[in-house]
C-alpha cells in the first residue's frame, strides 16, 4: 500500500480546462471518495492517477515517488472500470489471475489469491465460466476480484457500482466497505452517487467543474458544507435554501421571524454586513412540532400547508412552500399529516446554516473561514 | 406457438426460398452434375462422347503435371494466404491509430483491390520488363545489386512469387477492410484494463487484439484459401506460365490437346476440396 499526492494537477483537452488545479493527499489505507455531478472531472482525475490519461500540468506521488511520466502497466495500480472490461475470451480465473500473474507472483501464491478472492466475492462456481455467460452483478464481482487479487499500491474504482439494480448495489457497497478496510487499501472511488460517498469514503471529495469544492469526512461535508452546491448535492432530499431579509438580528421570510443569533456558529458583526441571505435547512432536520419535545433552540414554522405527502415507510417527504419556493421536509412514521393540512413544522436552530447569498458560501464565525 | 402457427409458418418460409433455390440449382447444381457426368467420358469438342468409367481419373493420377501443379498451388496458396493476412493485419492495427489524413489513408489503401485485374496486371508486366521495367532499372542501374536484367515474369520459378506478391498487394485490402472493422468494435476498456494488468502494448495486441481478432482472421484466412484455390484470372493474365491447379485444368480443358474428360476429372477432385474447407467454415468459423 502506499500513499497518493496529487499536486496543482491541471487537465485540458485543447484550450477546454477540465480539471483545475487540483490538490489531493490520500494517506497510507485511505479510502478517498470523489463525487461530483457528470463532467465535473472526477473520471478524468481517477484516469490521471492510473496512467490513462495525460496530465497537462502538475505532479502525482505514488508512495512518493513522482509518477508523472509512468506508463500504466509500470504504476502498479489495480482498477475496477464503470463497464467492468472483463477479457471476454479468458474464464473467471483467467481473468482474476491475468494481473497477478504479469506482476510475476508464484504458482503458490496466485493460488491462495485465487481461492481467497473468488471465496470473498463467492465466484468459487463460476470460476471455469466465460464473462458473456455472468449476469451483470456476476460480472460485476469478477471485475472486484481481478483487482482485489493483485498486490497493487493503490486501488481505483471507476463507478464500479453504476451498472446495478438497486439492491445489488447495496450489497456490494458493503462488500466493499467490508474488503477495503479488511485489507487496508489506499482506494481512490469514483462516483456521483451521494450515498455511496458517504457511506464508503473515510473521506469525500466534492468537485464541480474541474474544481474542488470541498474535502472532508462525510459528517464535516453533510453538517459544514462550504457552499450551496456541496449543500444541496449531498444529502437526499436537497438542502432547502430559503432567501430571508435581515431585519437587525433577525432573519425574516413569509411571516417567520428567526433569532440569528441562535443560529450556531454565526458571528452577528459579519452578518450585518448583509441584507439578505440564504437559510440552508436539511429536510431531515424538520420535526413535527406535535412530536418535539420542547427547547429554547427549536424554531417553529407554524401555519405550514401540505401540498404532497410521499410515504416512504419508514419515513415521509413532505412537500410544502417555504419562501415562496418548494420546500421538503422529512418527518417519521410517528407523524400522520396528510395531504392539504396546515401544521407546525420545529427546526434545531444549531442545525440551521446561513449562506451567502452572493458568493454561495457559508457564512461562519469569523474564526473559521 | 401453436403447432399450426410453426407449420404454417415453416410453409411460408419454403416459399420464400423457392426461387432463390431454383436459381442456384440451375446456375450451380446442373454444372456441377453435368462435370462430374463429363469426368466419366472422353468428350471430343464436336460433342461426342465415349464412357471411360475412372480412366480420366487414373490417367490424371499418374501425370507428373497435376502434381507439380498441385505443389504450385500450394506455395500459391501459403504465400497469398499468409502474405494478406499479415499485411492486412498491419495496415489495419495502422490505420486504427489517429493521425493526420487518417481517412484518406484508409481510402487509398483500398484502391489496389478497386482497380480491374487487366489494366494493373498491365502495370506490373511493364514494371518487371527485362529491357525498359523500372524493377530492372532500380537493380541492375541504378543500385547495381546484380550485373544481369532478369526476366522475373518469363521465368516460371521466379514468376510464381511474382504472382504471389501480385495477389498479396491486389487483395491485402479485403483482409485489411475485415480486420479493420473488428478493431475498431474492441472496447477501449480492454486495452485500458490490460494495461493497469501491468501489459505493455506488445502484451496488450497478444492478449487484447488477437483474441478479439481470432474469429475474423479464422475468416480471412479460410476464405482466401477457398478464393484462390480457384484463382485464374490473375495468374493467367499476368504470368500463363505459372501452373495453379486451375491454370493446369484451363490447359487440360482448352489448350492444345483437349482433354475435357480429364478436365472435368480435375474440377470433380477440386470440388471435393473445397466442399471439406467449405464445411470447415460453416462447422467450426461459423461457430465461433
Amino acid at each position: 500500500m502506499s500513499s497518493v499526492i496529487l499536486r496543482n494537477i491541471n487537465k485540458s483537452y485543447g484550450n477546454l480546462p477540465i480539471v483545475k488545479n487540483l490538490n489531493l493527499d490520500v494517506k497510507d489505507g485511505e479510502f478517498v471518495v470523489l463525487v461530483g455531478p457528470s463532467g465535473c472531472g472526477k473520471s478524468t482525475t481517477l484516469r490521471m492517477v492510473a496512467g490513462l490519461e495525460d496530465i497537462t500540468q502538475g505532479d502525482i506521488q505514488i508512495g512518493n515517488k513522482t509518477i508523472n511520466d509512468l506508463p500504466p502497466h509500470k504504476r502498479n495500480i489495480a482498477m475496477v472500470f464503470q463497464n467492468y472490461a472483463l477479457y471476454p475470451h479468458m474464464s473467471v480465473r483467467e481473468n482474476i489471475v491475468f494481473g497477478l500473474k504479469k506482476s510475476g507472483a508464484d504458482a503458490a501464491t496466485i493460488k491462495q489469491r485465487l481461492t481467497d478472492v473468488s471465496e470473498m466475492l463467492k465466484l468459487n462456481e463460476y470460476l471455469d465460466r466465460k464473462p458473456a455467460d455472468l449476469s451483470g452483478g456476476q460480472r460485476q464481482r469478477v471485475a472486484m476480484g481481478r483487482a482485489l487479487a493483485r498486490d497493487a499500491d493503490v486501488y481505483l474504482f471507476d463507478e464500479p457500482l453504476s451498472n446495478l439494480d438497486a439492491k445489488l448495489r447495496h450489497h456490494m457497497r458493503t462488500e466493499i466497505a467490508r474488503i477495503q478496510h479488511q485489507y487496508n487499501m489506499t482506494a481512490i472511488y469514483v462516483t456521483h452517487d451521494q450515498i455511496e460517498a458517504m457511506t464508503l469514503g473515510d473521506r469525500v471529495v466534492v468537485m464541480r467543474d474541474g474544481i474542488v469544492e470541498q474535502v472532508g469526512t462525510p459528517m464535516d461535508i453533510y453538517l459544514q458544507p462550504t457552499n450551496t452546491f456541496v449543500a444541496t448535492f449531498i444529502g437526499s432530499p436537497a438542502m432547502n435554501l430559503i432567501e430571508a431579509k435581515l431585519e437587525g438580528e433577525e432573519l425574516v421570510f413569509d411571516q417567520y421571524r428567526i433569532p440569528a443569533a441562535k443560529i450556531a456558529n454565526v458571528d452577528m458583526h459579519s452578518l450585518s454586513a448583509h441584507d439578505t441571505v440564504l437559510v440552508g435547512i436539511r429536510p431531515d432536520f424538520f420535526e413535527d412540532s406535535a412530536l418535539s419535545s420542547p427547547s429554547d433552540n427549536l424554531f417553529e414554522f407554524n401555519d405550514i400547508q401540505v401540498d404532497l405527502v410521499e410515504n416512504l415507510g419508514f419515513d415521509k417527504e413532505i412537500l410544502f412552500k417555504l419562501g415562496g419556493e418548494d420546500a421538503k421536509a422529512r418527518l417519521d412514521l410517528r407523524s400522520h399529516v396528510k395531504r392539504q393540512e396546515h401544521i407546525s413544522l420545529s427546526v434545531d436552530l444549531n442545525r440551521v446554516l446561513l449562506f451567502d447569498t452572493s458568493t454561495q458560501g457559508m457564512l461562519l464565525n469569523a474564526g473559521e473561514v | 406457438m401453436s403447432s399450426v402457427l410453426i407449420k404454417n409458418e415453416s410453409r411460408l418460409g419454403l416459399k420464400l426460398v423457392a426461387p432463390a433455390v431454383g436459381i442456384i440449382g440451375l446456375l450451380v447444381i446442373y454444372p456441377i452434375l453435368f462435370n462430374l457426368y463429363l469426368s466419366f467420358f472422353d468428350v471430343q469438342l464436336n460433342g461426342s462422347k465415349t464412357f471411360v468409367g475412372l480412366d480420366n481419373y487414373t490417367e490424371l493420377l499418374g501425370n507428373p503435371r497435376y502434381y507439380h501443379s498441385i505443389g504450385v498451388s500450394i506455395i500459391y496458396l501459403i504465400g497469398t494466404v499468409v502474405g494478406t493476412t499479415v499485411l492486412g493485419l498491419a495496415a489495419a492495427i495502422l490505420m486504427n491509430q489517429t493521425f493526420r489524413f487518417r481517412n484518406l489513408a484508409r481510402g487509398l489503401i483500398l484502391l489496389p483491390y478497386f482497380a480491374p485485374v487487366i489494366s494493373v496486371v498491365f502495370g506490373w508486366q511493364f514494371i518487371f520488363d527485362p529491357v525498359n521495367g523500372i524493377y530492372n532499372h532500380v537493380v541492375v542501374d541504378v543500385l547495381h545489386l546484380t550485373n544481369e536484367r532478369e526476366n522475373l515474369i518469363g521465368n516460371p520459378d521466379s514468376a510464381l512469387f511474382v504472382v504471389i506478391l501480385f495477389d498479396i498487394w491486389k487483395h491485402f485490402p479485403i483482409a485489411y477492410l475485415l480486420f479493420l472493422a473488428k478493431l475498431q468494435s474492441v472496447p477501449k476498456d480492454l486495452y485500458e484494463a490490460a494495461a493497469i494488468d501491468g501489459q505493455n502494448p506488445w502484451g496488450r495486441f497478444w492478449h487484447v487484439t488477437l483474441p478479439e481478432l481470432k474469429f475474423v482472421i479464422a475468416t480471412v484466412v479460410l476464405l482466401r484459401v477457398i478464393w484462390n484455390l480457384n484463382r485464374f484470372e490473375d495468374v493467367y493474365l499476368l504470368a500463363p506460365n505459372v501452373e495453379t491447379l486451375p491454370i493446369f485444368t484451363y490447359y487440360q480443358a482448352f489448350a492444345g490437346i483437349v482433354d475435357q474428360g480429364a478436365a472435368a476429372a480435375i474440377s470433380v477432385i477440386q470440388l471435393l476440396v473445397l466442399v471439406g474447407l467449405i464445411w470447415l467454415y460453416v462447422r467450426k468459423v461459423l461457430k465461433w
